[in-house]
């Protein structure tokens, strides 16, 4: 790589740099303290800093596939993830009713956009298909429970299931 | 990422979500999710895209266009992937800075957007530190136990069987244990605000990425190593190198002469690191520091470990670095070089065999047969004193640039025969039965005919050795001999070759190396005859199987055995024209070693561009834009 100093004063190139270098911090530090929302690529590192209060229940998604249930010690960690990471999307949407709040906050401009905002598709054949091509075989009856958990004396102690997808 | 499913075609996904990112926001808002669900096709074309861009980059000699295009893509890829199936960006921002620093065709802006993007990765760990101190989680003695809870309840649901999970659940029981590593992760974190205001601790804050994301991985079970590509920033040093060679020797510095003047010649700066005894003894007639001005000499001091001076040697920003010596340390060598990728470096071999061979017989055996892939791997320029030695270098290791250059340059005055003076035979090196065999020399002396003129014998080097004393009782009964015990001064060593009419090398062809290796003279090792012969125009007595290249050969007298050696001497000894003769020829022959016939020579070993007035590091510029010229 050639240099191809245009004649300029280096300084004035650093000066440019170092702007651009600060101008980026301020932004991010700036989308740090917004705390809720985050702006590509300006992102948060605050991974578990909020202060946990002990959790009454535990929810746990137990995935069936042909009668067999997937455990995690099977499974490679990233895979693993995989597999949990669309039920607790799913689940999120059902909460959230489809963002529901966060439409609401775009006021009109929802209106305009709401076609391309509003989800439409279906999540328990998708997940179905998904799983098979992850598993690496079609997958014949998935079956999907939430699984609702105590920490009891050093183990979980099962308090609750709940039919959530049976496909 | 393809073996684990999570390319856009193998998830393929009908739903997306959203984030509270306002990015992703605008992304899902253009449609473009939309369209991609209806049309599942577009998945495939944009993992097609996501290889085929940066290969495509790569391959066009990484033009400015594709790099953008690239960068852009993979962005927009990195905000598709979390809004179809969460994919957090944070791990991967840097994929998307990193590439800029080589989209920009100016020295000085790479050096600045890879001075930001380190900048950056210090601020990942230092904000999530900032964070867990300043919501207070730090503080909340139970924090770590309820994070593990939560994090590991499916884990902890099944049998728990595993010596891990039971590990986890152990210290969910006991928050104070959990909340020591939460703490400890903090601390570790925090500790990046370092880099912040120095680079030196720059090694050991990557040591700490290392292991926070292996802990991150062990403790959490999240995998974070795409995070680490942010290290580079903490291993490459691209502030500007100061345009100097260090040069490093230790014990053959006979052999330094030639490089440090093209050292001189080519570098507006030299730095010659070097032991005490080398020091005083670089230079015969003059001192170092009046022979080399230009050059800065470093000597080791008294007590100083090679390790500390080595790191000494490290620690100085220069573009290049020579190794004339590499007989030790070789694995702290090659470690260190590792560590500074971008420091061009050449080194002498002084014996071919012995840097490819892979002895295992003791422990320095070992750490040296693991230390010699990991440096031809680092040192693509190579020195030899023979062009057969660059030759056969260059054939065990194609890919090598392997370049020849004397020990010396020729600079001796024409030459004068001085009929006053005895008859001189000098043999310069320490008397080694290993190294040369002294068969004919005692039957030559056995046999010196008493008319001829006497003959003054000088064995140059250290013959204190019981086989060296043997072997001077024998031949001072026959002719008169003068000889040393220990290590010759320079100066005299220089002025016994000057003074010689003849030097004899009855060297042993093939000998034994200094790790036990076969070597084989003037093939895969350079005798000092070669440095010794430029120090004057003398010809010079060798067996017959030892071949020197031209310009040498004028100078070399072979011999097959006693006879033909007697023969050789008595000539010499009795013809003052053919001896003056001859000398006149070498004198011509050896005008061929000057400076300016291995200019080209010393750039090719040194990567430097002859076109530029002071060259161009052109091996350097490749991965480190940021060199000053």
């Amino acid at each position: 790589m050639k240099s191809q100093d245009s004649g300029r004063p280096l300084s004035r190139h650093k000066l440019q740099a170092k702007r651009w270098l600060i101008g980026f911090f301020i932004l991010q530090i700036g989308f740090d303290l917004a705390h809720s929302v985050t702006a590509f690529p300006f992102v948060h590192y605050g991974m578990f800093s909020q202060s946990f209060p002990h959790p009454d229940t535990l929810t746990v998604f137990r995935v069936s596939v042909d009668g067999e249930t997937l455990r995690p010690e099977d499974f490679a960690v990233y895979r693993w993830d995989m597999v949990q990471g669309p039920l607790g999307a799913a689940e999120k949407r059902a909460v959230t009713n489809d963002f529901a709040g966060d439409k609401k906050r775009l006021g009109s401009l929802y209106n305009r956009l709401r076609p391309n905002l509003d989800n439409t598709g279906d999540f328990a054949p998708w997940y179905k298909g998904y799983l098979g091509r992850l598993l690496g075989h079609p997958v014949g009856v998935l079956k999907v429970d939430k699984l609702r958990y105590r920490w009891t004396d050093g183990r979980m102690v099962l308090i609750q299931t709940e039919n959530w997808i049976y496909a | 990422m393809i073996r684990q499913g999570r390319l856009l075609s193998q998830v393929r996904p009908v739903l997306w979500n959203f984030n509270r990112d306002l990015t992703e926001l605008a992304v899902i808002a253009s449609g473009l999710p939309r369209w991609m669900i209806a049309h599942p096709g577009s998945f495939l074309l944009f993992d097609v895209l996501l290889f085929a861009l940066p290969l495509a980059w790569l391959m066009s000699g990484l033009r400015r266009w594709l790099g953008v295009a690239f960068v852009c893509f993979l962005a927009l890829y990195l905000l598709l992937a979390d809004i179809f199936w969460q994919m957090h960006h944070e791990p991967f921002i840097l994929y998307v800075l990193l590439p800029m620093a080589l989209i920009t065709r100016r020295s000085d802006r790479f050096d600045t957007i890879f001075r930001f993007c380190r900048y950056y990765f210090l601020y990942i760990f230092v904000s999530a530190a900032v964070w867990k101190i300043a919501r207070g989680a730090v503080f909340n003695g139970d924090e770590m136990s309820r994070i593990l809870l939560i994090h590991h309840s499916e884990l902890l649901s099944g049998d728990c069987s595993g010596w891990l999970c039971r590990a986890y659940a152990w210290l969910i029981d006991r928050p104070f244990m959990a909340q020591l590593f939460y703490i400890s992760g903090v601390l570790v974190e925090a500790a990046f605000v370092v880099g912040v205001f120095t680079r030196r601790y720059d090694r050991l804050l990557l040591g700490l990425a290392v292991l926070f994301v292996v802990a991150d991985l062990l403790v959490m079970r999240i995998p974070y190593w795409t995070l680490l590509l942010g290290c580079v920033t903490l291993w490459l040093d691209t502030r500007p190198r100061q345009r100097a060679i260090v040069v490093y020797e230790t014990t053959h510095h006979e052999n330094l002469p030639a490089l440090l003047d093209c050292c001189e010649m080519r570098f507006p700066r030299v730095v010659v690191f070097l032991r005490e005894g080398s020091f005083a003894n670089l230079s015969g007639g003059q001192s170092p520091a009046a022979r080399w001005p230009a050059t800065e000499f470093v000597v080791q001091a008294p007590g100083e470990s090679n390790r500390r001076f080595i790191r000494r040697l490290l620690r100085f920003p220069c573009s290049h670095l020579h190794l004339a010596t590499l007989d030790n340390n070789l694995w702290l060598w090659a470690l260190r070089l590792i560590a500074a990728p971008d420091l061009q470096v050449s080194v002498t071999v002084h014996e071919v065999n012995a840097f490819f061979t892979r002895p295992l017989g003791s422990l320095r055996d070992v750490t040296e047969t693991l230390a010699k892939p990991l440096l031809r791997l680092r040192v693509r320029h190579y020195h030899f004193f023979l062009p057969a030695m660059a030759q056969r270098f260059a054939k065990m290791m194609p890919r090598a640039v392997t370049v020849f250059l004397p020990s010396r340059f020729y600079g001796a005055a024409a030459p004068v025969v001085d009929e006053t003076r005895p008859f001189t035979i000098v043999i310069p090196g320490s008397v080694d039965a290993n190294r040369r065999d002294y068969e004919p020399v005692l039957e030559v002396f056995r046999r010196w005919p008493a008319q001829l003129p006497p003959v003054q014998l000088v064995l140059l080097g250290d013959s204190g050795s019981e086989f060296g004393r043997s072997l001077v009782a024998q031949l001072q009964t026959q002719t008169k001999v003068r000889h040393y015990e220990g290590y010759i001064p320079e100066i005299t060593y220089e002025q016994e070759i000057r003074q010689a009419d003849v030097l004899w090398s009855p060297l042993r062809i093939h000998k034994t190396g200094s790790r036990h290796n076969p070597e084989i003279y003037g093939q895969t090792t350079a005798s000092g005859l070669t440095a010794d012969i430029l120090l004057n125009n003398i010809p010079a007595l060798a067996p017959e199987e030892l071949i020197l290249p031209d310009p040498f050969t004028i100078a070399l007298l072979p011999y097959r055995d006693a006879h033909e050696a007697a023969q050789r001497l008595k000539r010499l000894a009795t013809d003052d024209s053919y001896r003056i003769r001859l000398r006149q020829d070498i004198h011509r022959a050896f005008g061929y070693f000057s400076r300016e016939h291995f200019a080209a020579a010393f750039d090719r070993l040194t990567a430097l561009d002859p076109k530029g007035e002071e060259g161009a590091a052109d091996a350097i510029d490749a991965v480190h834009p940021g060199v000053q010229k």
